[in-house]
């Protein structure tokens, strides 16, 4: 059955496991199954449960939730695991992200990277756009979707506000693309625009377009905005990106 | 009944129209690379959509000419139909600005008056869906209703994301949206020309990405067009479409997997119907010449069988009776040129001789064909003073309007 368990048969005992009689090893496993199969209450109980047991919240975000959502993202790169079912377990994500984050904040833990994403000015098709929100989210990432038809003084303001690392900006129309361009130079004349990472997307752009209007990188997909901001976020010092690549680094040496 | 410069086209009945793809930023181009649209590209288009007669209309944005800055875009893509085809065309809708210069232009070219009493054009007005009309659309509605010229209004159906996950539900759906789009512009210019219309493409829950010549898509096509019918509504749907990126296998069979169900729906007015490649984003110029020529033989099909010269042709059956031939007959003779749709993009021949010719794909033979019918084009004669009047008009509106998105 297509975007079934991979470790399928999980799922006849789901119903009567006690996630809380498991050992950390195994109900790491069972929260990575239960992300896979979309499983929100059970991957906000497993949180808990390894908060509870004294793990640290940057311990749980990385090897719990992190994890599991990259097995997801190379399925759903593979054409195992299909787009509603992506974005089930980006929300079972979202349900274990809502307990962390302000535990990571008091900890001082790095952070995943924050969001600002709209669909530009004149434009209000934004399925794609909120695909990607809701992609990033699952990969940990918080989210502000300020909607669509927005104006650059509403993108700034967005910024600021919420202390955002990534802009992205999205359109459907050849005739709205190259508003794309008046946000980008609006954030270089005020002097902002390398405090962030520009990330464009939308059906008739292509990377030549991006780099003509300044963006840091194009995203085809919602999967590869994903993929673009984590390697992104990677070269960005205090994210939880940057720790693990360095935390890799570290033990191959 | 849409006006040309010298004729018309009804939309409406039993009468089948088809207009070539429309709104593709990206163009596969002669040397076969996809790059983003000109405004050149966009004149060769036009001219190739003028002289094919499967094309009742010239169409709109065959392909974005992304090279003009976008305030100004509208006023070279009406000149650009206006000035190469004579064929019914489509005008702006992406704001009421636009709209109002689309029909001053159609009203310089075709004279003023003769637009009071013709539709010459038609424009897409979209339903974002789902459930949802737009101030933008539905002013530019306006201006077309207001000036007798005709509107196509038509939800945009990604089925399975912005529709539920059934063909059935998703028609009713799209028909709520496009009746719901109707009666506004009846309520606000009763008797205006006016389509009902549907683009329909599934969405593939793998990547998201517009899928056509699937199924379900047929079935629903099947189905609009008998809700059509039972309103008495004129009706457009979408036909040549494809996901392939190239002029290939895949572009051909869910082309004609799309195109068939429509012909049997019996659609009035088949919008990207030449052209369309990747979804919509990239407009061929192969790929146009080829579903010309299939378009052609639909039309043929459409027409159903023949019996005018039953008797006749009986008659030749008895006079060459059994073995020989018929290639000789009198009727042969008279009827062979009409009788059998002769393909000219179509290499039937032997192997050899296809070899001898250079072994050219079919992609090859229509990009050929395409640079061929360029070559040969003739200009439809504007008036010289209606010309100079578009182009004073444009200089006008252009001194006017910004140089760029602001």
């Amino acid at each position: 059955m297509p975007g079934g368990s991979r470790q399928g048969d999980s799922i006849m005992a789901d119903d009567d496991l006690d996630l809380s009689t498991l050992p950390d090893d195994e109900l790491v496993a069972q929260m990575h199954d239960d992300l896979y199969d979309g499983l929100k209450e059970e991957i906000e109980e497993g949180v808990n449960l390894l908060l509870g047991r004294g793990w640290t919240p940057y311990k749980v975000l990385t090897e719990a939730l992190v994890e599991g959502m990259r097995i997801v993202g190379i399925d759903f790169r593979d054409g195992i695991l299909f787009v509603p079912e992506v974005l089930m377990a980006a929300n079972a994500m979202k349900g274990g992200m809502y307990i962390l984050r302000p535990l990571l904040a008091e900890t001082g833990a790095e952070k995943m990277g924050t969001v600002v994403i709209g669909t530009v000015k004149g434009d209000i098709h934004d399925i794609g756009k909120n695909l990607v929100g809701m992609m990033l989210e699952g990969a940990g990432f918080e989210v502000f979707d300020i909607g669509i038809n927005t104006p650059v003084e509403e993108y700034l303001e967005a910024l600021e506000k919420h202390d955002a690392d990534i802009l992205g900006m999205s359109a459907l129309l050849t005739t709205t693309m190259p508003y794309m361009k008046v946000v980008v130079d609006k954030m270089k004349e005020k002097g902002i625009r390398n405090d962030y990472i520009v990330l464009v997307g939308g059906a008739p752009l292509n990377e030549e377009f991006a780099n003509s209007v300044g963006a840091d990188a194009y995203c085809r997909d919602a999967a590869v905005a994903v993929e673009t901001a984590k390697q992104m976020m990677a070269s960005r010092q205090g994210s939880v990106a940057a720790r693990m690549k360095a935390d890799a680094a570290a033990a191959g040496a | 009944m849409a006006a040309t410069r010298n004729g018309a086209v009804l939309v409406g009945g039993d009468s089948m129209t088809f207009a070539p793809t429309y709104g593709s930023p990206f163009v596969l181009d002669f040397e076969n690379k996809r790059r983003y649209g000109t405004i050149e590209d966009l004149n060769q288009f036009h001219k190739l959509a003028y002289m094919q007669k499967s094309m009742h209309f010239t169409g709109g944005i065959i392909c974005e000419p992304v090279d003009v800055p976008v305030p100004k875009r509208h006023l070279h893509i009406a000149y650009s139909l206006l000035k190469w085809s004579d064929k019914p065309l489509m005008g702006a809708t992406t704001s009421r600005e636009r709209a109002e210069d689309s029909v001053a232009m159609a009203q310089l070219a075709f004279g003023e008056e003769f637009i009071r009493d013709h539709t010459v054009m038609t424009s897409i007005i979209n339903c974002n869906s789902p459930l949802v009309w737009d101030s933008t659309m539905l002013d530019a509605l306006k201006v077309y209703s207001e000036n007798n010229q005709s509107v196509i209004v038509s939800p945009f159906v990604l089925a399975g994301a912005n529709t539920p996950a059934s063909s059935t539900a998703s028609v009713a759906q799209l028909n709520a949206e496009a009746l719901a789009g109707i009666a506004f512009g009846q309520a606000w210019h009763a008797g205006a020309p006016t389509i009902y219309g549907q683009f329909l493409v599934a969405v593939s829950m793998k990547s998201g990405a517009p899928m056509a010549g699937t199924p379900e898509l047929g079935l629903m096509n099947l189905m609009v067009g008998q809700l059509a019918r039972r309103y008495g509504l004129p009706w457009r749907s979408s036909g040549m479409l494809s996901g392939s990126k190239l002029t290939d296998a895949q572009a051909a069979y869910e082309s004609m997997a799309n195109m068939f169900p429509i012909m049997f729906a019996r659609s009035n007015l088949i919008m990207h119907a030449a052209g369309w490649l990747e979804g919509g984003l990239t407009a061929g110029f192969a790929k146009f010449m080829l579903d010309c020529e299939q378009v052609e033989m639909l039309y043929r099909f459409a027409q159903g069988p023949q019996f005018g010269d039953f008797d006749a042709a009986m008659d030749a059956v008895r006079a060459v009776g059994p073995g020989s031939h018929y290639l000789g007959t009198p009727h042969t003779q008279e009827h062979f040129q009409t009788a059998f749709f002769l393909p000219d993009l179509a290499d039937n021949g032997t192997y050899e001789q296809w070899l001898a010719e250079g072994a050219k794909d079919s992609n090859q033979r229509a990009l050929e064909a395409a640079r061929k019918a360029l070559d040969e084009y003739e200009e439809p004669k504007l008036d010289e003073g209606r010309n100079e009047a578009l182009l004073d008009y444009m200089a006008k509106r252009e001194a006017e309007l910004p140089d760029d998105v602001t």
